[in-house]
């Protein structure tokens, strides 16, 4: 995969901004990141810390009405996709970048046949004929492995659990083989057992096709299964970035070790009583995007933070072998462990 | 589904059965006397009793519903009691000209509103959205006679561009005879077109907010075809109901139009019949209109399934 020259997608200093009655928001607050070949990326944060909209930005599918990309550079393939026109942008989404999402029950057309959906991107993209596209649905859904394929292209979607509807899901995103697939929180909507068997499937399909795949999730379990490396995300920002095993081995940021503080361990001894240690939350609330964020946005929740974290926003350093943490105590932190 | 329409069809015997016992005793309550209208204004008491006896209207009340229910199950209507015609004969003349109107007025209003609706979903909020909408108000608020002397003193008496009444037959050739209809579908329609406008904005707004219109747009595909058919499709189910709303009122609102536009149909057979209580040709009428209606629902229903997969009988 490392073989071809440069990331496949660039995003620098991205901005995306959204008008409310409250003022602006701003959703994403330069973000920065770049998505290598056939690379599984995880974006992770919690809800609301624009880990979607970054997404929607990439595709430029943020609502016109409303939200804009007020500035920074999405470069995918070495070009530009901020300056391209609508219509280019249309040629490029479903066939070289494409996107599925997280609910697979409302994602897909109710009055529509999968093979119809299937195929209107196959035939919309590589120009081919309706019955090619259906062909090619037909593959599409024996690559996804839902069973008895030929009978379901013409299904509809109520017809089919939520699980093989997130498989059709796929299937229509990598049926024009796309160099990137961004799947928003693809597996949040579905039971345990079918979620892993979703991931186990895109991270298959991945290795077949050569597809970089963007993951965004809340879900730190999910992260450390199927991606290599991961940006975490606050309030807009990419406050730590790193390589799936060093994250996992020493999070730096300290809204990274609240995270994974919270989540659920099969490893602690519980006490005589039988009972385990609580879980921990992050004590405080996500910050109103409105309001200008003077320092780093997570210092008025951080146990660590200092005079300097709430007025100056830190940038993101080097910590060493391609770990970004965006702290000032970092030091600190490291120690604390 | 063939199992399903012929369980509605027999539906529809109650439902017209139970029109024609309602009709019947109506008009019979109804104040005024057609025996006392034909004998004259200045007809003896005699004159008039002779009349009635002549026409079957001194017997029971009932005894008058047996012989009429009786007639009515071979497909009898009965007789005009004032031109001596068969009721079926005079409806089967007048028909043309209402089936046409009603018809013309909806391809003006379906073939305009649903567009322009989808349009102004689209366009939400822009100017094209306000104007549509600003049209939509004042369209709905304009009564559908002062529309036509509007376009009558334009269109027919200021620009001579189209007659100003009357109707001509399809057999007398088709393009005096689309000429003969478009003022009066454009004033019949433009009532409809406001309401299946601003019903068709509507449905599309609330689909066009649905995750799978964002995965439509995620595949990169035509605005024509989201709009047209991911949104469209599913949006028509409220759209179509409106419709089927809207050719029940055209039914009874081409009444005015034709009187407006003098146009030989039902309407005006109607207002006739009701002004000269002729009992015979009221019933059928009526039994004919509720016909229809109760036939455009059965089509409305029918249609649903087939725009949305999941509905199934």
């Amino acid at each position: 995969m490392s073989g071809a020259p440069g990331p496949i997608l660039e995003v620098r200093d991205l901005h995306t901004q959204f008008s409310t009655l409250d003022g602006v928001v701003r959703a994403v607050d330069g973000v920065s990141f770049d998505v290598a070949r056939g690379e599984t990326l995880g974006i992770v944060g919690e809800s609301g810390c624009g880990k979607s909209v970054t997404a929607m930005s990439i595709l430029r599918l943020i609502p016109r009405e409303t939200g804009r990309i007020a500035s920074g550079s999405i470069k995918f393939e070495g070009e530009e996709l901020t300056s391209l026109s609508e219509e280019e942008m249309k040629r490029l989404r479903g066939h070289r970048i494409s996107m599925i999402f997280q609910e697979p029950m409302t994602s897909l057309n109710p009055v529509l046949t999968v093979g119809t959906q299937i195929a209107e991107n196959v035939v919309r993209h590589l120009g081919v004929s309706w019955k090619q596209g259906r062909e090619r649905a037909f593959e599409m859904l024996d690559l996804v492995r839902i069973a008895d394929s030929r009978r379901r292209l013409d299904e509809y979607p109520h017809q089919l659990s939520g699980g093989m509807r997130q498989r059709v899901m796929i299937a229509m995103a990598l049926s024009c083989d796309p160099q990137v697939l961004i799947a928003d929180e693809p597996t949040t909507a579905l039971d345990v057992t079918i979620q892993a068997q979703i991931l186990d499937l895109m991270i298959e399909l991945k290795e077949k096709t050569g597809t970089a795949i963007v993951l965004i999730t809340h879900d730190l379990g999910v992260v450390a299964e199927t991606t290599e490396r991961v940006v975490v995300m606050y309030a807009g920002r990419k406050v730590e970035q790193a390589p799936v095993e060093a994250l996992f081995e020493e999070p730096l940021h300290p809204y990274t070790r609240g995270l994974m503080r919270a989540i659920p361990r099969l490893d602690v001894e519980a006490d005589a009583a039988g009972t385990r240690p609580r879980l921990q939350e992050i004590p405080g609330l996500v910050p109103i995007l409105t309001q200008p964020i003077v320092g780093c946005a997570f210092a008025p929740r951080c146990s660590f933070a200092t005079d300097r974290c709430r007025n100056e926003r830190p940038p993101l350093v080097d910590a060493g072998a391609g770990h970004l943490v965006a702290c000032w105590e970092v030091d600190r932190v490291r120690r604390a462990a | 589904m063939t199992a399903y329409i012929v369980r509605r069809l027999f539906a529809t015997l109650p439902v017209m059965a139970v029109v024609a016992i309602f009709v019947f005793f109506l008009i019979r309550f109804a104040p005024g006397d057609p025996a006392a209208i034909i004998a004259g204004e200045d007809a003896t008491a005699e004159a008039i009793a002779q009349v009635r006896m002549k026409l079957g209207l001194d017997r029971p009340v009932l005894e008058q519903f047996a012989i009429w229910s009786l007639q009515l199950l071979q497909g009898d209507l009965g007789i005009s009691i004032f031109s001596n015609l068969p009721v079926t004969r005079l409806i089967a003349q007048r028909l043309e000209p209402t089936l046409a109107l009603t018809l013309s007025t909806l391809f003006v209003a379906v073939a305009l509103a649903v567009p322009i609706g989808v349009v102004a979903a689209w366009k939400a909020r822009k100017l094209v959205d306000r104007l549509v909408m600003g049209f939509a108000v004042l369209g709905f608020a304009m009564p559908v006679f002062v529309l036509a002397y509007i376009l009558i003193y334009f269109f027919a008496v200021q620009w001579r561009l189209l007659p100003v009444q009357g109707y001509a037959p399809i057999g007398e050739g088709f393009w005096p005879f689309v000429e003969s209809l478009i003022l009066p579908s454009v004033a019949l329609g433009v009532t409809y077109m406001a309401l299946i406008a601003r019903i068709t904005r509507a449905s599309m707004l609330e689909v066009l907010a649905q995750d799978y219109i964002r995965t439509a747009n995620s595949k990169g595909l035509a605005t024509d075809r989201v709009l047209l058919l991911h949104a469209l499709k599913n949006a028509a189910v409220p759209i179509v109901t409106v419709i089927g709303i809207g050719i029940a009122l055209l039914i009874s609102g081409v009444v005015i139009t034709e009187t407006v536009f003098n146009i030989p149909g039902l309407g005006r057979l109607t207002v006739d019949a009701v002004l000269k209580r002729d009992y015979p040709v009221v019933q059928g009428l009526i039994l004919v209109f509720a016909g229809a209606k109760v036939l455009v629902n059965l089509v409305i229903d029918i249609s649903y399934a087939f725009l949305d997969p999941r509905i199934r009988y």
